[in-house]
């Protein structure tokens, strides 16, 4: 047992240690951190804090409630301010005193229209808050909370029948989840997939294989290198996701969107769990190729492979979204290399029964133990045979474990 | 108890028997040498014994059973194909391949501190084993099989790669190990590189046994009645009990008859005053009586 946890250990040190990690795992976060920033200063210097102006006739912004003080930093809210008449206003405009001013008629409150004058077209924002402005004063001493819904119209619940699953129209952003929580599944199986490919192929590379053989078990080697290579994935998971909820936390205290944010745990540790048995397996597929190839680079090709199932559901994004019970959609649901992600779109936009979940999860986890397996004997039947290639059927004849 | 048995294994690979119903032993605190001709089977046979593959027919017992995973702490291998870990330092690789033969941290530190002073590669220790020398790499091999202090060494071709400087070192190094009580086996071509370190030895070739004996049994077995003599004077063309006289290495080499004895010849020798610088019973190079063999073999079978 201990001469497996050493083989974990130097797997893992062999790699989490190396620069060539750290320059990979900080690059992710980097690359997404400078994008927000660019995002963030772009719209923090486009954005006109110039005051608006207003010309009442109405009578609605006689005793003018202001609106409420934004945290929202990319929409700071603008001063409003009041004009005796269109001349005064007009000349404010035209010394950028203001960026643009309405007008509120004398029949406003008969046909609710507003002109709105300005040299330069003010963004949605400006709009937003004369609107809220206008709304807020037309509304005094009702409820604001109560405005505010019947303006924004009818949000509805899509609900599966048990109430098991619910999806709210305005919580689109749970279909983004499935594929960022797949992406991160791609790079990070693709990561340590390869460098379980690399650590088993420089075995033979360095003829190491008959040493560590005469010390350790065939299976404690592959188990040892598999538990050690995916720990170096998940300590990249585990390091991006904690990036990524630091940045929400953060993100939250500035955008109130992240702060409203509401992604249900329950669907992600779904996801996540459908993940693990899938990462194994195509850690143990790369093992098993790494063990029948004799050079990295030519493994390293044959790896790219396993990309092609993994990816497939999002080639197949439309169909399985328009259609999530659809043939297409259930067998790659089925279909072990695509199932974590093809599984996690169909739960993002269908019920799907626990019997059937549970079903999806049980098939990847034998499977992933059936790869184990055939890594193991397509080491044990490797070994030896230095610059030579397996063919698949040796894999699977009987009398193989003798040689 | 033997410290290894082989009994009448074989093992073929596709058309080739690479193994034909080999039995020997090896006892306790012996060298032994597996000696034969490059292919003749000597490889598998050591990859038979250390349960690397599985023999067609016939048993192996290794330290008095079956190899387990406790066993293999016990042994130290240096295989034919030699293999470190290239990318890593080389302190790093021999610590890893120690914890492997089951050495706690600490042993297997000091263990290997004190090897690489022996072997000279202690300004080496921080390199990466790529950027070492042949010959540094093969005494890092040579650490890898002695760190974990095994009770059984087996070496395929210890002396490949190796300068004489370093030869001789290995030599000493597992004389040395003998006598501290450890079992050693040799598998090597280089005959006459082993005949002074080995107690016993087995011959193979062809995958078969042709010679299993010890170093002395065999000699004897083989020796013939010849003497060499370097003399400062020229021989005679004919000598009484000698059937024949021919140059040899710069000496000359004395066919005896054959109820004459060494002795009698020496003392005619003297008696006819030829100043002698050297008098010696030839006895056989192991690579004489392996040709003599396999020639006799071949004979045998035509």
């Amino acid at each position: 047992m201990n001469k497996f946890w050493e083989i974990v250990r130097y797997e893992y040190t062999r790699h989490v240690f190396r620069k060539r990690f750290i320059f990979a795992l900080l690059s992710l976060p980097l690359i997404i951190l400078a994008i927000v920033l660019v995002i963030f200063f772009m719209s923090y210097f486009t954005s006109d804090r110039t005051p608006i102006g207003y010309v009442d006739h109405s009578g609605v912004l006689a005793n003018p409630i202001q609106l409420p003080e934004s945290t929202n930093i990319f929409d700071p809210l603008l001063q409003m301010i009041p004009f005796k008449s269109e001349e005064i206003a007009e000349k404010a405009l035209q010394t950028d005193e203001i960026q643009t001013y309405f007008i509120l008629p004398e029949d406003f409150e008969v046909n609710y229209s507003v002109p709105l004058i300005y040299y330069e077209q003010p963004g949605e924002k400006v709009h937003n808050q004369i609107s809220q402005f206008v709304h807020q004063n037309l509304f005094a001493g009702e409820q604001i909370e109560f405005e505010s819904r019947i303006t924004e119209g009818t949000n509805f619940t899509l609900q599966s029948p048990s109430g098991e699953q619910e999806f709210q129209e305005e919580e689109w952003y749970n279909i983004l989840v499935p594929f960022i929580i797949g992406g991160i599944f791609i790079i990070v199986v693709m990561t340590s997939g390869g460098y379980l490919l690399q650590a088993v192929v420089e075995e033979k590379e360095n003829r190491t294989m008959e040493i560590v053989i005469t010390s350790v078990s065939p299976m404690q080697l592959m188990a040892g290198k598999i538990i050690g290579n995916i720990s170096v994935g998940l300590t990249q998971l585990i390091i991006w996701v904690a990036f990524g909820w630091l940045a929400f936390a953060l993100g939250g205290q500035y955008i109130p969107f992240i702060a409203n944010l509401h992604i249900s745990t329950q669907y992600i540790v779904r996801c996540l769990l459908l993940m693990l048995p899938a990462f194994v397996t195509v850690a143990a597929l790369m093992a098993a190729i790494g063990a029948t190839m004799t050079e990295s680079r030519e493994a390293q090709q044959i790896s790219g492979l396993f990309t092609i199932p993994v990816m497939m559901p999002y080639w197949f994004a439309i169909p399985l979204m328009v259609n999530p019970d659809g043939s297409v959609a259930i067998f790659l649901s089925y279909f072990p290399l695509s199932a974590p992600v093809a599984l996690s779109l169909r739960m993002a936009f269908t019920p799907i029964p626990l019997w059937e979940y549970a079903l999806n999860l049980t098939f990847l986890v034998a499977f992933a133990i059936f790869t184990i397996w055939l890594a193991g004997r397509a080491f044990r039947i490797g070994l030896l045979q230095y610059g030579k290639r397996i063919s698949l059927s040796q894999l699977f004849r009987k009398e193989a474990h003798n040689e | 108890m033997a410290s290894i048995e082989v009994r009448n294994i074989s093992k073929r690979f596709g058309e080739t028997q690479a193994v034909n119903g080999v039995s020997f032993e090896v006892r306790p605190g012996e060298i032994f040498g597996l000696l034969g001709p490059n292919g003749a089977g000597k490889t598998t046979t050591i990859r038979i014994i250390l349960d690397i593959f599985k023999p067609d027919s016939g048993s192996v017992s290794i330290l008095g059973g079956e190899m387990t995973e406790e066993k293999k702490n016990r042994i130290g291998y240096i295989p034919e194909e030699r293999g470190l870990y290239q990318d890593i330092p080389l302190e790093r690789c021999l610590q890893f391949l120690a914890l492997l033969k089951g050495m706690t941290r600490l042993e297997a530190d000091s263990s290997i501190n004190n090897l690489l002073e022996r072997f000279d590669l202690v300004q080496s220790r921080k390199k990466k084993v790529k950027e070492l020398s042949k010959g540094m790499q093969q005494k890092a091999q040579l650490i890898t099989a002695l760190a974990h202090d095994p009770a059984l060494i087996i070496i395929d071709e210890p002396f490949n790669a190796l300068d004489p400087i370093n030869t001789q070192m290995v030599k000493d190094l597992l004389s040395e190990q003998r006598d501290q009580g450890k079992t050693i086996v040799m598998c090597t071509h280089q005959m006459n590189q082993v005949e002074q370190l080995c107690d016993r030895l087995v011959l193979i070739d062809r995958g078969k046994v042709i010679l299993h004996g010890t170093l002395e049994d065999i000699r004897k077995r083989f020796a013939s009645n010849n003497i060499l003599v370097r003399s400062l004077n020229k021989l005679p063309a004919a000598f009484p009990g000698v059937e024949a006289i021919e140059p040899y290495n710069g000496q000359y080499k004395m066919i005896l008859k054959q109820d004459a004895t060494p002795q009698s010849v020496l003392k005619n020798l003297v008696e006819e005053g030829i100043m002698l610088e050297e008098f010696e019973i030839a006895v056989p190079s192991l690579d004489e009586i392996f040709i003599k063999v396999v020639k006799n073999k071949g004979e045998e079978n035509e």
